[in-house]
Formats: structure tokens, C-alpha cells, sequence
């Protein structure tokens, strides 16, 4: 109706005059101001089938092999890795329980290598999302980082020896480890979730690193006591690209 | 009673951001790290043809738009919303996201770094999700109408209004969705930024990068 009466010129032919907005007759308010912004159209979100996420540990907290208070307890775990820096863990699945408590499904830095447990939401923060993967092949001896599943650095590596195999399965980046003094393990260290399954007597739990070598004519080769060891350059190369957090797949 | 705590209440209304606060103490949250840094983190320069009020106005909004685009999009990934809170939650976020691309752009290099959430699982829970949504877009509204009068420039005022009835909208979904009366007072009040701040704060949403770098010697096999 409104819209009628102002394209019959209700307003302007003094429909208008009388109200405490009346303008003068003859007057004409100026065009609206465009606005500073250019609003884009909606932007729904995207599909992103590399997509991880992890999330750091608030508090001491048990696993347990079901989302409820009262599943078995699977292994207990620390707020802080053996190197001090907070706890990641990777979240695979997410459920409620009966009482509307959420429970999320970790994978567990425990031998054996694979295990997974559900934790509860509330011991841990804020959700970190990655793009990347590192896959470690073993028979060829070669590391591959994807982005967004392409691939975005290469090298060689050398593995654990025979009786000191390197574990195969699904980990995660924990922490890097920089600036330390110590020429073996090379310039730059990247901890991860896997964990040697026959040195388990080792200091700090016999946990797998990536990490560089002060010995690179050993590389490629099966030469270690089960970490992954890179040459110098390409570790440090390897950390300009690759986030704490990355899962990592050893195959 | 303290300020802050009053201040969450009137904008909590169903309690949700208080639900979320739960396990945790309150001094936990005021001292929490980085919990200011949602508009500390905006910068002070001028952006090309604005003001410096219209750049911190923009850069508040900005701030706010972040909170809510990230909100909506954990809530969407976390695929826990169902039916038309699912939907909602989907097309509101698209809209979020919208409005931080574009103020991004008008400000450029003087827009405000993202800052980083800790949602604390509200955006799986579907009631809490609902009535923290609430809380966000009546906020939202309420800082764009504190903030309109101060604009210098009309075209950014042409903008604020453009998306402050966006936001609106946006609320009287989310109240609809959750059961309240979408529309219940002939006025609304604008809410002043000081406020906002303290109550953003409050919810301990506004997180620190974890710190996952350290300079000790590695034990690892080698």
C-alpha cells in the first residue's frame, strides 16, 4: 500500500505534509549513501576431506573404551608431554552419552601403537584444524608432507633398524623441539604419538621422533632405534611447511 | 555481585554461557590467557580513507563477526546439530563468514588478526548451541546499534545498518528456534563496547595459542 501511494506520487502531491517527517513541498531527501562494504554472497563451507583436528589436553584424564564415566579405563593420561609442552591428541569421533555428555574418541600415545580411546569434552580445548599428512614410507625409505592431499616436500629418511623396527600406524605431531644442544639429533626435532614397541625401557617411554642426524651419508637406510631421521636441510625445510598437530601415517 | 557477572546475565538470558562455564572457576576464566585478546588484538592505524574512529568501529565489528563466523562453522563441522537448527546453523555462518570476508577487505592491512576460540563444546551440545546463538546475535545487534552513532563516515553507517539488521534477523531465528518470543519490545537498547568486552571476556570463548615449541634436549629412540 505504501508502495502505491508513492508511485502515484502520494508523497511528493502531499500525502506526506502533515506528519512530524513531512518535508517541505517541492523537497526531495538525497539518494540513500551506497554503503563502504561489499557484501560477497554467502559463503557455505566447504568441503574439506584432508581436514583433521586435534586438540590439546586441559587436565589428567582417562581414557576409556567407551563414551560413558563408567567404560573401562584404557590408559591415564597427562596434560603435558614428556618435553613439557601441552598434550594433542587427535579426535576421530565424537559422541553423546545418555546423560548428553559429550565424549570424544582420541588416538592414545600407548602401546600398542593404534590404540584409541573416548575422553570427555570438557578436558580438552579448543579444536586446532590441519591441512596436511605426513606419510612415511618404510619400504622406500621416503617422506612425502600433503597439503590439502597434494604432495609439498620429499626426502629421504633413514628408519629404525631390524631389531628396533619403526611402528607402523596412524600418530600425530606432538611438539617440535628447537634450539637444543645436541648434534645427533641434528637442528630441529619433531615429537610424535608412535612409540617403540621394543624399547620400551627408553627415557621418556621410547617415544618416535623426527628429527634431523649429525651422520646424513647413513641416509637412506635402516639405521636408527626407530625414529625417522632426515638430513639437516631437509628437516629444517620440512618445519617451514609442517604444523604441530599433523597427523602422520607410517606404512 | 560483581559487574561482569551481572552483565553476562542480562545477555545470558537462558543461562547457556553460564552453562559452559562449568568445572571452571570464575577467577580461572578472568586471568585465563588471552582472554582479552578478542579487540586487543585490534590495530590502531588508519586505513586508507577512514577515519581512525571508523577504523576502530570496523575493527570491533570485525572482532565480533570472527566470534560468530567461527561459532556457526565448528558447530556446522561438528555435523551435532540436526533438522532446522542444523540448517539454521549453516546459512547463519555462510552469512558470518560473508561479513568477515567483506570487512576484511575494506579494511585491509589494518584489519584485526583472527582470534583463536575455545568453544568449549557448546557448538556439539544442540540446546547449549541454541541458546548461546541467542546470546551472540542479540549481542551482536546491540553492539552495532551502541556503535552507529559514532560512525564518521555515512557510507560506513550505510554499511553497520546493512548488516545490523542482518543480525537481527539472525536473532529473532535463533529466538524462534529456541522457543523465546522473537520480537518482545518495542525498543531495543544499545549496549556500549566497555560492556561487550567484559562480557566476551567472561565466557572464556577468546583462547591463547598453545605453545608447542620448547628448547629441550629430545629423548627420543633416535
Amino acid at each position: 500500500m505504501l508502495a502505491g501511494a508513492v508511485a502515484a506520487g502520494g508523497v511528493a502531491a502531499g500525502v506526506a505534509t502533515t506528519g512530524p517527517t513531512a518535508a517541505p513541498r517541492g523537497s526531495a531527501l538525497p539518494s540513500a549513501p551506497r554503503s563502504a562494504l561489499a557484501i560477497p554472497d554467502p559463503r557455505p563451507l566447504a568441503r574439506e576431506p584432508h581436514l583433521t583436528r586435534w586438540a590439546p589436553l586441559r587436565r589428567a584424564v582417562t581414557a576409556r573404551a567407551d563414551p560413558a564415566p563408567a567404560g573401562a579405563s584404557v590408559a591415564r593420561l597427562s596434560p603435558r608431554t614428556p618435553e613439557g609442552t601441552p598434550h594433542p591428541l587427535a579426535v576421530i569421533g565424537r559422541r553423546a552419552d545418555a546423560a548428553g555428555r559429550i565424549w570424544l574418541r582420541v588416538r592414545l600415545p600407548v602401546l600398542p601403537n593404534g590404540t584409541t580411546g573416548w575422553v570427555p569434552r570438557r578436558a580438552v580445548g579448543a579444536y586446532e584444524l590441519v591441512r596436511h599428512r605426513l606419510v612415511v614410507d618404510l619400504r622406500r625409505l621416503r617422506a612425502t608432507l600433503l597439503s590439502r592431499g597434494r604432495p609439498v616436500f620429499r626426502a629421504v629418511i633413514g628408519s629404525g633398524q631390524q631389531r628396533w623396527p619403526t611402528p607402523r600406524g596412524e600418530f600425530l605431531v606432538r611438539n617440535r623441539l628447537e634450539r637444543y644442544r645436541s648434534a645427533r639429533y641434528g637442528p630441529l626435532a619433531f615429537g610424535t604419538s608412535a612409540r617403540s614397541a621394543t624399547l620400551t625401557d627408553w627415557p621418556a617411554g621410547g617415544f618416535v621422533g623426527i628429527h634431523g642426524t649429525d651422520r646424513p651419508e647413513l641416509l637412506p637406510g635402516r639405521v636408527s632405534h626407530g625414529c625417522i631421521r632426515m638430513r639437516n636441510a631437509d628437516i629444517l625445510r620440512l618445519a617451514r611447511l609442517m604444523p604441530v598437530g599433523t597427523p602422520v601415517t607410517i606404512r | 555481585m560483581s559487574g561482569t557477572e551481572l552483565d553476562l546475565a542480562r545477555v545470558d538470558r537462558d543461562g547457556a554461557i553460564a552453562e559452559t562455564r562449568g568445572g571452571l572457576s570464575r577467577a580461572g576464566f578472568l586471568t585465563a590467557a588471552g582472554a582479552g585478546a578478542l579487540l586487543a588484538l585490534a590495530p590502531r592505524a588508519r586505513a586508507a580513507g577512514l577515519s581512525k574512529t571508523d577504523v576502530d568501529v570496523l575493527n570491533y565489528a570485525l572482532s565480533l563477526e570472527y566470534l560468530q563466523a567461527a561459532f556457526y562453522t565448528e558447530s556446522e563441522r561438528s555435523k551435532a546439530l540436526k533438522g532446522r537448527a542444523a540448517k539454521a546453523a549453516a546459512q547463519v555462518g555462510a552469512v558470518e563468514r560473508a561479513h568477515v570476508q567483506a570487512f576484511r577487505a575494506l579494511l585491509g592491512r589494518k584489519a584485526m588478526a583472527k582470534p583463536r576460540f575455545d568453544f568449549q563444546g557448546v557448538t556439539e551440545d544442540p540446546k547449549a548451541f541454541l541458546k548461546t546463538a541467542v546470546a551472540f546475535e542479540d549481542l551482536a545487534v546491540e553492539a552495532y546499534k551502541g556503535q552507529a552513532p559514532r560512525i564518521q563516515s555515512e557510507r560506513v553507517l550505510a554499511a553497520a545498518l546493512g548488516i545490523h539488521t542482518v543480525e537481527a534477523r539472525h536473532a529473532a531465528w535463533m529466538r524462534y528456534l529456541n522457543g523465546i518470543q522473537p520480537a518482545a519490545a518495542a525498543f531495543d537498547d544499545p549496549r556500549d563496547k566497555g560492556e561487550i568486552d567484559r562480557i566476551v571476556r567472561a565466557t572464556g570463548f577468546v583462547t591463547a595459542k598453545p605453545k608447542m615449541t620448547t628448547r629441550r634436549k629430545p629423548k627420543y629412540t633416535g
